[in-house]
Parts: C-alpha cells; sequence; structure tokens
C-alpha cells in the first residue's frame, strides 16, 4: 500500500512539473460532483495519458485515451472538498478543478444530547445537537429541517423543530417534574436518532425527622425523603444526623434505605438532634431533660 | 623448616592453563544457568546496558527518574554487554562479560602476587582467585559487575606500573596507563581506592626494593612516580570526562541512605555472616598467618598495611575506621567491595601458605585447601539461593506488556514492593518510571530529601521511605504518575485514601495495578542534567575505546631484561623463609 | 620483641580495640540495624528498664520484650504483641517504631510510674501511641508491669447488611462517536478560600457530590501569579474524602509550601469527579465529638462501626469553621486501631493553637479503608 502510494505521488509530482511546463489544453470536468456518483471527464489531444484526480483524502491514477472520455465509477470518489483532475499526456499536461458535494438525501444523523442524567424541573437543563451526514459521512451544509422530541415519564412530548445551518441544528429542553427516563429522538426526514436522558430527583425538600427514644439510645428517622416535585430521592443518598449536647457533638451520615434514612444515636439530655442531606437542612428536635 | 629443592616438582608454579580450565569448569555452568540473574545489581547493569544498546551515544535514559544520565556510573562493561547483546542476548552477554572478568582476575592476581611472592606462590594465589568466596559472592549474590571488572583490568596493570616505577620501561609505561584508564571506565571507585589499598604498597615496595643492593634513587622515584600519576589522571579525566562533569556540577548530596554492609557484624550477627562470613569463607582461617607473615617479612609489610587498611573497611560499622578513614564516602559506597579488594590482598598471603602447607602435608594439604577453597566459593555462590536478595522470586514481564500496551506508557509508573526487579521491568518495559535503582543518579528532590532507596521498598526505609513515597505521589500530577503496580498488599491503605484504583490484575492476582484519574501523560523533564550530545560522542566512543586500546598495547612485547634482573624484581626465596611455618 | 612480632601485635591490638570501639559506641548506619542489641544496658534504673522495652518493641524483639515484662504471667505473649500492634489488621500492625520517647511521672525506691510513648512509622504517615507503665522493682533489676488492653470482644450474632452497592457499567469500546455514555458525576465546589500559613499558602473548602451515584472525587489548584504566570499546581492528596456517596460533603485542604499570598493574583481550582463502583457501607457513626480548647486544642471523639465488617483504617476528616460558618481549617487523622462491629474506637484531631479560639463549630467526615474491598 505504502509503495503504490509513493508510486502515485511520485507520478504525480512528474505531472505538476509538466503542467507547469505546458498549461492550456483542454479538459472538461463537471463543476460540481455529487459524492459517490458516477461521472465522466472530457480529454482532449491524442494518444495515450494518465488521469490523475487528488482531494482531500484521496488519490486516484488512471491510463487514459486522449481525446476520449474518462469514466469514474460511482463510490470513486466520497470525500466532498476541492478535487483537481490532471492529465499528462506525452506532451503536454492539463489540469481542472472541481468539488465533490454532498449528497443531498440525509442517510446518517450524529446526535448528542447532553446530560444523560439530570435533576428533574430544570429548565433548558436538556441539549440536544444534530449533525446532518450524507451516506459517506460527509456533513450536508444545505440547510434541512431537524425535529426534537422529548418524550418525558409522565407521557408529555415536548417538540421543537430547527433547520440545519452548517450542518447541524441543536436544541435545549426542559426537564419535567418526574423522576424517569425520557426518551429524546431527532429525525431529518426519514431518519432518527434516540437517546435515553435520565432525570432524577433533586435536592431533598421539607426534610423531617421523628425521634424515639429506647432505653440509653434515641432512634431518629427521617420521614420519607422526597424533592420539592415529590419524587423520592434515591437510596443511597446521605443524610447527615447531629446531636449537640452540652459541649459536645455526634455525627453520622446515614445512607437513606427503603426510602428512610434511620440510625440509633446516644440519648443526652438537653440535646438537639438535627438532619440535613448536602446543603439542605431539616427540622430539630430537642430531647428533654 | 626444609624447603623444597627448587628443581623439584613442587617448586613449580601451576601453568596458567591450568587454572584458567579451573575458572572455566567452576564459574562457566553457574553462568551459563545465569545465577547472576538473582543477584541484588546484575538486572541493573544489564538495564543500562539496554539503553546502551539502542542510545549508545545518548547517555539521558528517561526510563528512571523521569530521566537521568547514564554519564554517572563508568560505562564499560555495560557497553561491552550492550555489544555482545547483539550475538547473545542481554542476558549471556552480560555473563559473558563477567567470565571474561573471572579469567582476566586470576591472570592478574598471578601478576600482583609475582610482584610480593614467588612464581609458584603466586600461581597458587591466582588458582585461589578462582575459588574465592568474596568473588562469588559479588558475582553471584551482589552483582558487582564494575567492581569484578574493574579489579582484574586495575591488577594486570600494577606489574606494568612497578616496571615502569623501579626499571623505567617506557613500554611498561604506556601499558600501565592505558589499563589504568580502562579500569577507570569500568568502575571508578576501585581505581579510586586501588590507589590506596594496591599502589601505595607497590610503591613502598618499589621504594625499599634494591636492585644490586641499592634503592631506587629518590628524585628518579618522585619523577616516575609523579609522571605516572600525572598521565593516569589526566587519561582519567579525559576518558570519563562526562562522569565528572556530572559530579562537580550536581553532586551526591542527597540524604544518607542505610546499607547493611554498614552494620556492626558482631551486634547484626545476621549481617556478619552474609557480608564477612561469606565473603572471606576459609579465608578467615589464614587471617593469622597474613598477620604474622605479614609483619615478619619486611618486604610484604606493606601489603599487609594494605590488607589491613581493607579489612578493617570491608567490615563496615563493626570498627569506627571505616567511618573514619572514608568520610561521607562511607555513607554513599557500600563495604562488601572492601572486603573484595582485603581478599585480593591477601592472596599472596594465601598462596604462601597453600605451598608451605603443601611441602609440608603434601596430598593432606591439597585435600585440605582443596576443600576449603571449594566450600568458599560454593558458600559464595550458593548465596544468593540459601538468603536470596529478592525472597519472592516472581516474573515481571506480564507487567512489563501490560505497562507497554493500550497507551499505558503515555504516563510514569512506580514498582511498590517488587524489591530488585525494577530494572528487569525497567529493561522489558516501554514505560518511564519515577522510580529507579541507581541513587547516585537521581536528582527528583521527592526521591534526594528522605535517605531512602527505591520507591519499590518504601517500607523497608521505615519513615523515609514512606516520606518519600508520599512526597512522590502527592506530585503524581506533575511526573505523569498515574499507574502504581503493587505487589505487597501493605500500600493499599495509602492508594486507597491518596485516590488510587485498583484497576487490574496481573500474575495470577499477586499483583494489582492502581491508577489514578485525572493524571495528564507525562511529558519529557526540562532536565538540567541531559548531557549535551558531544558528552555523549565522548562517552560512546573513549571508554569504550580505552578497552580497545588495552587490548592492542598489552601485546606490545616488553624488552627482556637480563635474567638478574628478572629474579631481582620476585621475592627472595629466603626472604620467605624467615616467618616460615614452624613445625 | 623483634620489629615484626612487634607490627603484628600492635595491628592485632589495633583491630580489636577498634572493633570493641565499634560494639560499645556503634555509629548511626550500625544502631539503625542493630536495633535493640545495640545497647548493652542493664535495666538498673526505672529509665533503663523502659527503654531496654522500648528498643526491644522497636528492634520487634517481641519475645525479649515480653519477657521483661514483670506482670507477664497475666497474659500471652501473642496478646501482648497483638496489643501493641492490633488485635485485627490495622495500620500498626505493619508499621515499625522508629523513635522512643520516654518520660519519668513518679518514681520512689520500689516503684516508678513512666511515660512511653512510641512514634510509628505507618504507612499513611507517623503515629504516636502513648502507655503509662508502672516499673517495679525486682531485686537489682527494674521490671514493666505492662498495662494490656484486653481484646474487644464482639458478641457472635448475625448482621443483616443491606445497604446499597452502585455498579458501573460502561459503553463499549466499539461504539460510534457521539453514541451515548455514562456521565461522569455531578460535583460542586460549596466553599473555597486560601489561608496563609507559615509554612505557606493552604486552601481550605469543601466539595459537594450533587448527584445522585456516588463519585470518586479529587481537586487540584493552580495558584496564579498577579502577571498570571503559574505559580505551582498541587493537589489535595489524601486531605480529602475520594469517594462521595449522593449528597455528601468533603472538605479538602490543598498545601503550597513556601508561597506567600501576597504573589497569588488568582486561583485555579480543578476538581474532578468519575464513576465508580461502590458501596454504602459501612456506616460509620462519630459519637461524643468535643471541641477541646488550648492548650493542645483538639477535637476528640469516637467512632462506632454500625457494619458487621472490620474496617482496617478509618481516616478522620474534621471541619473546621467561625462564627460566620466560614471554614477557619481542615485537620485530619488516621485512627491507628482497626474498628472492630459496634465498637467505639477514640480519636484525636489536632487542631493549630493560633486558629482553635477562631473555632465555633465542625464537621466530621469519615473515609474508611477495608482490606479486600468491599465485597
Amino acid at each position: 500500500m505504502t509503495v503504490r502510494l509513493a508510486v502515485l505521488f511520485g507520478g504525480l509530482t512528474v505531472a505538476m512539473g509538466q503542467m507547469a511546463l505546458g498549461q492550456g489544453g483542454a479538459i472538461t470536468v463537471p463543476k460540481t460532483v455529487e459524492a459517490g456518483s458516477a461521472f465522466s471527464i472530457q480529454l482532449s489531444g491524442s494518444g495515450k495519458g494518465t488521469l490523475f484526480i487528488v482531494g482531500p483524502g484521496q488519490a486516484l491514477k488512471q491510463d487514459v485515451e486522449l481525446g476520449g472520455t474518462a469514466s469514474i465509477a460511482a463510490g470513486s470518489l466520497y470525500n466532498a472538498g476541492h478535487y483537481l483532475a490532471i492529465v499528462s499526456g506525452a506532451s503536454a499536461t492539463e489540469s481542472e478543478g472541481f468539488e465533490v458535494v454532498p449528497a443531498a438525501q440525509p442517510a446518517d444523523v450524529t446526535f448528542l444530547a447532553k446530560p444523560s442524567r439530570l435533576p428533574v424541573s430544570l429548565h433548558a437543563g436538556i441539549t440536544g445537537a444534530v449533525y446532518v451526514l450524507d451516506a459517506y459521512k460527509n456533513l450536508i451544509v444545505t440547510p434541512a429541517p431537524v425535529s426534537f422530541e422529548l418524550t418525558t415519564p409522565s407521557g408529555a412530548v415536548q417538540k421543537r423543530t430547527e433547520t440545519t445551518k452548517d450542518g447541524s441544528a441543536w436544541t435545549a429542553m426542559d426537564s419535567t417534574g418526574q423522576q424517569g427516563n425520557d426518551k429524546f429522538v431527532a429525525r431529518v426526514g426519514d431518519i432518527s436518532s434516540a437517546r435515553v436522558i435520565r432525570q432524577v430527583p433533586g435536592d431533598p425538600c421539607g426534610l423531617k425527622m421523628t425521634a424515639k427514644q429506647a432505653g440509653p439510645k434515641v432512634d431518629v428517622a427521617t420521614e420519607p425523603v422526597k424533592d420539592c416535585s415529590g419524587n423520592a430521592v434515591p437510596d443511597g443518598t446521605i443524610v447527615t444526623f447531629t446531636e449537640t449536647f452540652h459541649g459536645g457533638l455526634s455525627t453520622v451520615d446515614v445512607p437513606i434505605k427503603r426510602g428512610i434514612a434511620e440510625v440509633e444515636m446516644p440519648v443526652h439530655t438537653g440535646a438537639t438532634i438535627s438532619v440535613a442531606s448536602g446543603v439542605v437542612m431539616g427540622n430539630q428536635i430537642g430531647l428533654g431533660k | 623448616m626444609q624447603n623444597a629443592p627448587s628443581s623439584a616438582p613442587s617448586s613449580r608454579p601451576i601453568p596458567m592453563s591450568l587454572i584458567i580450565m579451573a575458572a572455566v569448569a567452576v564459574h562457566l555452568p553457574l553462568l551459563l544457568m545465569k545465577l547472576p540473574l538473582k543477584s541484588y545489581d546484575t538486572n541493573f547493569h544489564i538495564f543500562f546496558a539496554s539503553h546502551y544498546v539502542h542510545h549508545w551515544f545518548n547517555p539521558w535514559n528517561p526510563k528512571w527518574y523521569a530521566g537521568f544520565s547514564q554519564t554517572t556510573y563508568p560505562p564499560l562493561p555495560q557497553q561491552w554487554v550492550a555489544i555482545l547483546s547483539h550475538l547473545f542476548g542481554l542476558d549471556m552477554a552480560y555473563m559473558a562479560v563477567q567470565f571474561v572478568a573471572i579469567v582476566l582476575l586470576a591472570v592478574g592476581v598471578y601478576r600482583f602476587s609475582l610482584l610480593w611472592v614467588n612464581p609458584r606462590a603466586a600461581s597458587i594465589a591466582a588458582l585461589a582467585s578462582v575459588f574465592l568466596g568474596s568473588e562469588s559472592f559479588l558475582v553471584y549474590c551482589a552483582g558487582q559487575l564494575g567492581t569484578t571488572s574493574a579489579a582484574p583490568i586495575y591488577l594486570n596493570g600494577l606489574p606494568y606500573m612497578y616496571e615502569w616505577l623501579r626499571f623505567g620501561s617506557k613500554r611498561s609505561f604506556l601499558k600501565a596507563a592505558v589499563l589504568f584508564a580502562a579500569a577507570a571506565a569500568a568502575h571508578h571507585a576501585t581505581l579510586l581506592f586501588g590507589s590506596i589499598f594496591f599502589a601505595l604498597p607497590i610503591l613502598a615496595l618499589v621504594f625499599f626494593d634494591k636492585e644490586n643492593g641499592e634503592r631506587i634513587e629518590v628524585p628518579t622515584f618522585v619523577v616516575r612516580t609523579v609522571a605516572m600519576a600525572v598521565v593516569v589522571g589526566t587519561a582519567i579525566a579525559i576518558v570519563l570526562l562526562p562522569f565528572w562533569i556530572a559530579l562537580i556540577r550536581y553532586p551526591v548530596t542527597q540524604m544518607p541512605i542505610p546499607h547493611a554492609s554498614r552494620a556492626n557484624y558482631i551486634l547484626s550477627p545476621e549481617w556478619g555472616i552474609n557480608y564477612f562470613i561469606v565473603p572471606y569463607g576459609a579465608l578467615v582461617l589464614a587471617l593469622p598467618f597474613i598477620f604474622m607473615r605479614g609483619s615478619m617479612v619486611a618486604r610484604l609489610r606493606p601489603l599487609l598495611i594494605g590488607f589491613w587498611v581493607a579489612f578493617l573497611c570491608g567490615i563496615g560499622g563493626t570498627t569506627p575506621a571505616a567511618r573514619i578513614i572514608l568520610g561521607r564516602a562511607f555513607e554513599v559506597l557500600t563495604m562488601e567491595r572492601f572486603s573484595y579488594w582485603a581478599t585480593l590482598l591477601a592472596l599472596p598471603f594465601v598462596g604462601l601458605l597453600a605451598a608451605e602447607l603443601y611441602d609440608r602435608f603434601r596430598m593432606k594439604a591439597v585435600v585440605g585447601l582443596t576443600v576449603a577453597g571449594a566450600l568458599s566459593c560454593a558458600l559464595g555462590a550458593a548465596w544468593s539461593t540459601i538468603h536470596p536478595p529478592d525472597a519472592q522470586d516472581f516474573k515481571v514481564e506480564s507487567a512489563a506488556a501490560w505497562l507497554s500496551r493500550d497507551g499505558h506508557n503515555q504516563y510514569r509508573y512506580v514498582t511498590l514492593g517488587f524489591g530488585n526487579k525494577l530494572a528487569r521491568l525497567g529493561t522489558l518495559s516501554e514505560a518511564d518510571s519515577v522510580d529507579g535503582e541507581w541513587n547516585s543518579g537521581r536528582m527528583l528532590p521527592e526521591l534526594t530529601q528522605h535517605g531512602a532507596g527505591a520507591l519499590s521498598n518504601s517500607k523497608g526505609f521505615g519513615e523515609n521511605g514512606l516520606d518519600a513515597l508520599r512526597a512522590m505521589l502527592g506530585h503524581a500530577d506533575h511526573y505523569g504518575l498515574k499507574w502504581i503496580l503493587v505487589r505487597d498488599p501493605y500500600y493499599d491503605a495509602l492508594l486507597a485514601f491518596a485516590g488510587w484504583r485498583p484497576v487490574d490484575t496481573l500474575e495470577d492476582r499477586t499483583i494489582t495495578v492502581w491508577g489514578k484519574d485525572g493524571i495528564p501523560p507525562a511529558t519529557p523533564l526540562n532536565a538540567p542534567q541531559v548531557p549535551p550530545s558531544w558528552q555523549g560522542l565522548m562517552w560512546g566512543t573513549l571508554p569504550f575505546g580505552s578497552s580497545l586500546l588495552a587490548i592492542l598495547v598489552v601485546f606490545i612485547p616488553n624488552k627482556r631484561r637480563n635474567d638478574e634482573d628478572a629474579d631481582e624484581t620476585v621475592a627472595d626465596e629466603q626472604d620467605l623463609v624467615h616467618g616460615g611455618l614452624v613445625s | 620483641m623483634n620489629s615484626g612480632r612487634l607490627l603484628a601485635a600492635v595491628l592485632a591490638v589495633a583491630t580489636v580495640i577498634l572493633i570493641v570501639i565499634g560494639t560499645l559506641y556503634p555509629g548511626p548506619s550500625a544502631t539503625y540495624y542493630a536495633g535493640a542489641q545495640t545497647v548493652l544496658r542493664s535495666s538498673s534504673t526505672p529509665q533503663a528498664a523502659v527503654e531496654n522495652l522500648g528498643d526491644q518493641i522497636r528492634a520487634q524483639a517481641w519475645q525479649k520484650a515480653y519477657d521483661s515484662l514483670a506482670n507477664k504471667a497475666q497474659f500471652s505473649e501473642q496478646q501482648f504483641q497483638h496489643d501493641l500492634t492490633g488485635y485485627s489488621p490495622s495500620l500498626l500492625t505493619y508499621a515499625t517504631v522508629n523513635k522512643v520517647d520516654i518520660r519519668p511521672l513518679h518514681a520512689s525506691d520500689s516503684e516508678a510510674d513512666m511515660r512511653l510513648k512510641l512514634n510509628w512509622a505507618t504507612v499513611v504517615g507517623s503515629s504516636v501511641t502513648t502507655r503509662d507503665v508502672h516499673v517495679v522493682k525486682n531485686g537489682s533489676r527494674w521490671e514493666v508491669e505492662w498495662p494490656l488492653v484486653k481484646e474487644p470482644v464482639v458478641p457472635a450474632q448475625v448482621m443483616a447488611v443491606n445497604y446499597l452497592r452502585w455498579d458501573v457499567i460502561y459503553r463499549g469500546g466499539g461504539d460510534d462517536w457521539g453514541a451515548q455514555d455514562v456521565e461522569a458525576p455531578h460535583i460542586k465546589i460549596v466553599d473555597m478560600h486560601p489561608v496563609e500559613r507559615a509554612e505557606g499558602v493552604v486552601i481550605l473548602g469543601e466539595l459537594l457530590n450533587e448527584d445522585v451515584v456516588p463519585a470518586y472525587v479529587g481537586v487540584s489548584a493552580t495558584l496564579l501569579s498577579k502577571t498570571r504566570a503559574t505559580i505551582a499546581t498541587e493537589g489535595s492528596f489524601d486531605k480529602i474524602s475520594h469517594l462521595l456517596l449522593p449528597k455528601q460533603v468533603t472538605p479538602f485542604l490543598i498545601r503550597f509550601p513556601g508561597v506567600s499570598l501576597s504573589e497569588v493574583g488568582n486561583i485555579l481550582m480543578d476538581p474532578s469527579s468519575s464513576l465508580i463502583a461502590a458501596s454504602a457501607d459501612p456506616v460509620i457513626e462519630i459519637v461524643n465529638e468535643q471541641l477541646n480548647p488550648a492548650p493542645d486544642p483538639s477535637l476528640t471523639g469516637q467512632l462506632i462501626n454500625q457494619s458487621g465488617r472490620t474496617v482496617n483504617v478509618a481516616h478522620v476528616l474534621g471541619t473546621f469553621y467561625d462564627g460566620n460558618g466560614n471554614v477557619v481549617w481542615v485537620a485530619d487523622q488516621y485512627v491507628d486501631q482497626a474498628l472492630l462491629p459496634q465498637t467505639p474506637v477514640p480519636f484525636q484531631v489536632k487542631i493549630p493553637e493560633d486558629l482553635a479560639k477562631n473555632i465555633s463549630s465542625q464537621r466530621t467526615v469519615i473515609s474508611s479503608y477495608t482490606a479486600g474491598g468491599p465485597q
């Protein structure tokens, strides 16, 4: 492969040298060619020659009869961009530039949906960006409508339609109040791509605990811990109980289990027990004398 | 006591060919078994050699300490290993160089002993060198290729120095100078301390020896000595110039690292066995003879004094002598090499003793001496198995492969609990480490400020080692230190609390790879210690060139002095009768 | 005596004298390796008896140390060793004593009380254990009565442990670009400010895991000069709890030794988080926390492991606030005893004396290490 490329570029270098010496001949190339499509190049002159086509990430070499037509098979040129066709004959070298453009029909969309996980009730917290591509992964830069559709756990649907600019389009959507999985779909024509966004409970809201003395210990337990939208805060979330007594303190970080956080703490007369989770404070309970 | 007639078969020296055959018979099988690979330092030398294989003219090695200069260690034996590795591979090339050093030692001991004792005793001394416990200990347990290569070259050069000083032979002057330069290129400390232990006794010998009943004239003696010192000093300065530049610009100022060879061998008898009994072996039995004969025979007294000083240094912290004599070097050098030099200095006495024992007891002496020599050699060779440097033997190939694959080598690594497998892993893997086994070459402040050796053995250095490890882990971001390969769960708690997580296991789950997220890839350190290219060129040509030159010059034939002269250069038989064994 | 014999005698005598000197007065290197055998000291005074015991503990000569005790009949050698190094694997199990301090408390002709302070070199740093020992005279010798702390007994029981575990499944390596992956946990620095100390600049703060999944976190900071040149970058290393469960807060402390706050123009904070398989177990309760005022200000308390597995090493991180709720200092201590289930273990976190007067409240978090990891 390396050797073949070296030969190709060696020939190309020679051809470029000759081109510098004798330009001015005729070579007819379509101004634009759709990526992956077949096309032909009209060649002037007579005798045998070599056709080189050089473009972004691609180079072709083909022996041709001057004065005839060189056919380029479908699928030969597939990277969009500016190409140069060079014909090298016995006496002269001719060249002509042309554009390979993406296919008009979208064949794929790359859909970046962020984040994969976010709290409920967050305005414009979900973003989706789409890149519209043809079958050869060329970015289709002609404007195209993109439909974004977010189906929330409650079944409510948010829809947006955006038009691509320079091949991409994006949107922002809100997370709703109910925890669960959102289905986020981007559609361009018949092509669609789906992502799952997980709506998770927010910070605990109205954190409240109760205490029950049992001998030298006091059982402290929260009520079911929920966020402000009423979603149960997931098990494993840390709740901190702090018992403040005369000159002393006891703290314990307890993970929520089956919706509540519960712990036994030593009884100190006149002590105050408080509860918190993250930066959210809950209620306080004073232990009687 | 009666001496055997000089014409009797027993007074003839043992042929050198027989001595070399003994060396082949004893050491070649052990080397072919690659026994030195179990030693402390063999893999260290192979690691250095592996760098020379790929970068002959670039002594900057990025594989240890995030980069260090190999000009901090004389390169000659390692360069020979690198050259020969193209034929035999690194391991066997090491064994080949070591074998040549063993054979050269026998020749060197013979030539050196001839200055002090008769040819027969000298030849026995040469044979004894094959069975020397300290040689076996250094080759098979310590793996000190530098020391065991430099000493034979140096010993072979000393008789030429004698001939120059005594008789003014210019050819001998040239040969001595070239051999000394080559010895320095193999191991600088050997030459430095060899000047005290080996060369000073010879200077005394030259000064006190008489030719035609007259001593050498003092001015002649001084001029020749100064000429030799100046020329050799200049040659060594040039051959090892990058070494001296590195030493002067970046002197070893780091905190001293404890080494068991500096222990008191009475208070720590386990180290006494390791560093005294094993290297000396049956030579311990000859100590009274060495002191008595060395004192009684005036001509042997310089040799005795040289032996005594080396002996005191070799027993490390058992006496305050080594600390007083060596100063700060006591905290930097390891002491087993002094015992090695002491035993080499003792060999002429051993030759005398053996000859006299043979004269008196014949076959009984032969049997006894053979058994004593064989046991000494066997103990030194077997000690790495009886008392292995690494309590746990394990393979590092899987760790090396892991470090070399999937882009893991974009980051640096450290091993913990790998013992002296560090160099082996460094040789095999393509990744770079911030740790290493060449303490004098390291410059990273996290390593030099705590008085501990390799991070891999931090636990063994107590608080100092653990402080160094924590300092290095604390700067992991700076060095791109992402991977910690752990073979000792002792360190797990520290790694867990410092933010590392287990990411893989190797070698049947005996090695755990820990990684830390967010560490940027390692970048080359812009260290001022990187030697310029001209130093690399010198390092690649002069030390190795000095050895090639040495090989060439020793083949220049010496002018033959007349027989009378020759007779006077060796010890007079009558001198030796004075202190003979009392029947 | 001729000169030869004289020389031999001189060398031999000099060698013997040097060996005797080297053995009676060993140098630092020799002492390092000799340990307890270095000092040929008889237990003729209470101080010497405790010094000998300390040296034997330092050299891990357990049998010699045990044999020297006055009350050895009350316990076995193994109990004595475990009393010092832990009945369950802990920080001290593999640590070595690198320094022994002895202070007399009380002495009479026949008995004395001494304070024995053992400085251990553990893998996470130095740790000091202090024992007040009673020394009694037995004939001409003094012997130490060791104050053995017996192994705590955990009653036999079955503990149901059903706390949550989180596992992470990452997307396969062959997926296309743009395919969805699991997102790193969302974390937030909720407090941060630099302070100037004698050692240099120290950055204090708190980090919150505001996500619903566990996070493995770290914080690093870069100091910029007033000309926006980088002065230094350092990380929190172990002055942080790296594992944060949902809604958990950890303090952090980052040291910049040798840097003056006046040189600093800006500080870039770089918190990092990654997903990690984790368990909500073990839960460690902190009880009887007390802020002890100067002199020797500290935070003391006890840890109670509420789970059924032994925690080998616990790390106590204290965050100290002033009256306005600002972080004043972050300090830590590794607990050198293993945390057996339901068994209180004391801790003491030292607080700088100059800051103690500003502290009005604190918050303590515990991170723990269990050998073999969560199962």
